[in-house]
């Protein structure tokens, strides 16, 4: 009987290991010449620097799981969360530059992790490859506070009450607390940020009515319309979704794009030809039509690997940017 | 109200459909695996079976997915009872009278307890899920800074309750809790406290890694001092798995005060299980007519920490489906595969989408019938584990804590932290600290810091926010009940029966 359940506790460990050993061992390409055609001859990891299930997890999974048919390999996905993203990206960055890792790296929580030096890593240790997701910032309120219908209502009611306007953020020097930071700055007055750690916290704080305002990204409301009202997008056009909501460009605030990207790149130093493999095979899947209809709950947005890079340097920029004249505190 | 019905029924049985059922079965299994083993927590395991779950219907692979959630919940008692490793934090509580219980010799009962009383906090949420989901859904909104600093507080007091030999030393060991729960990026101002520049303790000291370390490996190091012998207890190895009729009418209200207090804490976003549990035991003890036997294996402890664990599961699904906000990690992982299939979380879930929605909830009954078919089935095997010598137990148990710790993260910085909380725990123990204590002073301190900050800067230092709402009045209320309700009840049984806590602790040294 013993025996019995000593194997049953052995039989329980070889699971756990197996559970946490996946995407470990697959380095012996190490002689993938160099070809004009390079293609993966293993499967490819590619590292989420976030928990499974997340929304970067979902998306990429999605993508994953129709990319597979173009780049002709299995894909792994490698759940490297932590550091609020940086031992992912650490990690990315240590990767062997052989094209069989890549990964996603979000814009700008990226940038935010390097600027707050949380990793050793900076932009020059990546090779952009395309961009997958972007998603633009919008100023929402409460759909039943009529004190404030317009953006303008709002910055009216923000500089004749300095410093008293209350947002929710989803952490602090996050993304949303940058982009309610870009808004009041160009607008003119200064606010309290609730910092709430994440997106729905957030929300729920606006909703709970502790908070007047708050910055979220498109989707972040989505099956919430009748509950909250957007006033403005961080965008150079307006939203397609909100043919009515002006841009903060047009009102005379802050006039350029706001949001964020999840990209993919592969460590620094892969040869040309394996970007160029990655991208027109990502491109081929961002266009599938099966793909398409399994990623429609999100904004899919290709960008080659040219656009990319100048995007993540644009960001890179703009957070270090973000000096202490940007924070009013 | 007929229609809600007639979809409620029409649920029901679109959940019984026999390929449902299967996978039913099999997500119960694997998730009392998942739950069991240290370090794959309820959420880990249901992340890790979404993607399969996207090629299924929706209606299954929401059910394989809750199926997964209820079973590893439970799971996680059963080597919390059998080897004093919370296989999730959800069962921390429950190891503090689990493992006294197997120690008598008791584990099948233990585990047949935490298996009836994880079904009936699970079956009773659906209650509340079924009927009241919107309504309750409200209670989620009312929750703002101000009251998560309260109810945080009002989770510390428990402390009062674990800390059974010395209140003195349980405050001691909260306060270690919340001190190293600043350890991290600081919630508000993003600035790094106590990092030494080691990126991966921006998150914080990871919970389960701290509870492994506290519990387990802990439990390693006393077991190691000791000679290693044949278990004296395998001879007096008492293997009643059936609770008997008056057991099962002891626990009852128990379980029926756990379900309550876990359907609430599940309720609220960012509380979970986790608390749930300590709150349930607490509450059991204080209502408890055999307040002797705590701390030494009593029946109801058991009962109160399982009931309240599983009832969270129902209870954290109600704000997750009506608003779109998750209550816990778990809800939030499976929010993002309702999303992925199409399914946005709101009022449609019960308008247009509702006989999907209703499918779900009758495939949420169901779930909990097929964890405690498994679950009594398992009891009598897994209760074997108990009998195993020390020389078996030891290497496996310090595996699994190894292994437990890494899967977290996948990152060996994990296994030298839980290493190190190990020691910490061993010394402790040693000392009579209570590891307890600092696990639920790890998981309330940001709640309750965030909290306390946040309202105290959305109000301009204004202390009166504090105190602004009904809610928060009653939180306050219920601290104070908590802080002082065990010292008064310990002074009125003193009177009563003299020194029987004296007597008993000095068998517990024995």
């Amino acid at each position: 009987m013993k025996k019995k359940i000593a194997l049953l506790l052995m039989v329980s460990m070889m699971f756990m290991l197996c559970a946490c050993g996946g995407g470990a061992a697959q380095n012996a390409n190490q002689g993938a010449e160099q070809q004009a055609e390079w293609a993966p001859d293993g499967p490819v990891t590619m590292i989420v620097s976030y928990k499974a299930g997340n929304g970067t997890d979902l998306t990429a999974r999605i993508l994953a799981q129709y990319a597979e048919k173009y780049i002709g390999q299995t894909i792994v996905i490698e759940n490297v969360d932590g550091g609020s993203g940086s031992i992912g990206w650490s990690k990315l960055a240590q990767a062997e530059a052989d094209g069989m890792t890549i990964g996603f790296i979000n814009l700008p929580n990226f940038n935010s992790s390097i600027v707050k030096g949380l990793g050793t890593y900076t932009v020059d240790d990546f090779t952009a490859i395309c961009n997958h997701v972007t998603e633009t910032s919008i100023v929402v309120v409460r759909a039943d506070d009529n004190r404030f219908e317009t953006i303008q209502d709002l910055v009216e009611y923000g500089k004749a009450n300095d410093g008293k306007l209350v947002a929710s953020t989803n952490g602090a020097q996050a993304s949303n607390h940058i982009g309610a930071q870009a808004f009041a700055n160009s607008a003119g007055f200064t606010y309290i940020d609730l910092p709430q750690g994440n997106t729905a916290d957030e929300l729920l704080s606006l909703r709970g009515g502790e908070s007047d305002f708050c910055v979220v990204k498109v989707a972040d409301i989505s099956g919430m319309q009748t509950e909250v009202r957007v006033l403005a997008s961080f965008s150079e056009e307006r939203l397609a979704e909100y043919p009515d909501v002006p841009t903060l460009g047009e009102l005379g605030y802050y006039d350029q794009w706001l949001g964020s990207s999840r990209c993919i790149a592969a460590p620094a130093g892969v040869s040309a030809e394996v970007v160029a493999f990655y991208e027109n095979a990502f491109k081929q899947a961002m266009e599938d039509a099966e793909y398409l209809e399994a990623a429609s709950s999100f904004a899919t947005d290709y960008k080659n690997a040219e656009a990319t890079t100048k995007l993540m340097a644009e960001q890179q920029a703009f957070t270090e940017g973000l000096s202490d004249g940007f924070w009013y505190e | 109200m007929l229609e809600t019905l007639q979809l409620m029924a029409a649920g029901l049985a679109n959940a019984l459909l026999p390929m449902t059922l299967i996978m039913m079965f099999a997500g119960v299994t694997l998730g009392i695996i998942i739950g069991c083993l240290p370090g794959l927590s309820a959420a880990m395991g249901v992340a890790l079976m979404l993607p399969l779950t996207f090629t299924m219907e929706p209606e299954t692979g929401l059910i394989v997915l809750g199926a997964i959630y209820c079973g590893a919940i439970f799971g996680g008692s059963i080597s919390a009872i059998l080897i004093h490793t919370p296989g999730t934090p959800a069962s921390a509580a429950t190891a503090i009278e689990g493992y006294q219980m197997t120690l008598k010799g008791q584990a099948g009962k233990a585990l047949a307890t935490a298996c009836w009383s994880s079904f009936w906090g699970g079956l009773l949420s659906c209650i509340s899920l079924y009927f009241f989901a919107p309504l309750l859904a409200q209670l989620a909104l009312k929750f703002m800074s101000a009251e998560y600093f309260w109810l945080s507080l009002f989770g510390l007091t428990v402390i009062a309750g674990v800390a059974s030999k010395s209140l003195v030393k349980g405050l001691m060991s909260g306060a270690l809790g919340l001190l190293i729960s600043t350890i991290g990026l600081d919630p508000i101002t993003g600035t790094q406290r106590f990092m030494f520049g080691h990126a991966f303790l921006a998150e914080g000291i990871n919970v389960t890694c701290a509870l492994i370390g506290l519990f387990s490996m802990s439990q390693v190091f006393i077991l190691a001092e000791k000679k290693i012998v044949e278990r004296a207890r395998a001879a007096k190895f008492t293997d009643k798995i059936a609770l008997t009729k008056e057991e099962r009418k002891l626990i009852r209200p128990t379980i029926i005060r756990s379900w309550l207090i876990g359907n609430i804490v599940g309720i609220l976003p960012g509380a979970g299980a986790s608390i749930a549990c300590f709150m349930g035991y607490n509450n059991a003890k204080s209502f408890s007519k055999n307040k002797e036997q705590f701390g030494h294996g009593a029946i109801e402890g058991v009962a109160g920490s399982e009931a309240a664990n599983n009832a969270v599961t129902g209870g954290s699904l109600i704000p997750t489906l009506t608003l779109g906000i998750p209550g816990e990690s778990v809800t939030a992982v499976l929010m993002g595969g309702l999303i992925i299939q199409g399914l946005q979380p709101g009022p449609e879930l019960f308008t247009t989408h509702a006989e999907m929605t209703y499918t779900f909830f009758g495939g949420f009954v169901l779930v909990q019938f097929a964890m405690l078919a498994i679950g009594m089935l398992g009891c009598r095997v897994f209760a074997q584990i108990s009998r195993l010598s020390d020389a078996i137990l030891i290497p496996c148990v310090t595996v699994l804590c190894v292994i437990g710790s890494f899967a977290i993260h996948r990152n060996f910085m994990d296994v030298i932290v839980m290493f190190i909380f190990g020691l910490l725990g061993y010394f402790m123990r040693k000392f009579d600290l209570n590891n307890a204590a600092v696990v639920l002073a790890l998981i309330l301190g940001p709640i309750g810091e965030k909290g306390l900050r946040n309202a105290l800067r959305a109000s301009q230092g204004d202390l009166s926010v504090l105190v602004g709402s009904p809610v928060c009045l009653v939180l306050i209320a219920l601290c104070i009940v908590g802080i002082f309700s065990p010292l008064l009840m310990n002074m009125f049984e003193k009177k009563v029966s003299g020194t029987t806590m004296a007597e008993a602790d000095a068998e517990l040294e024995a």
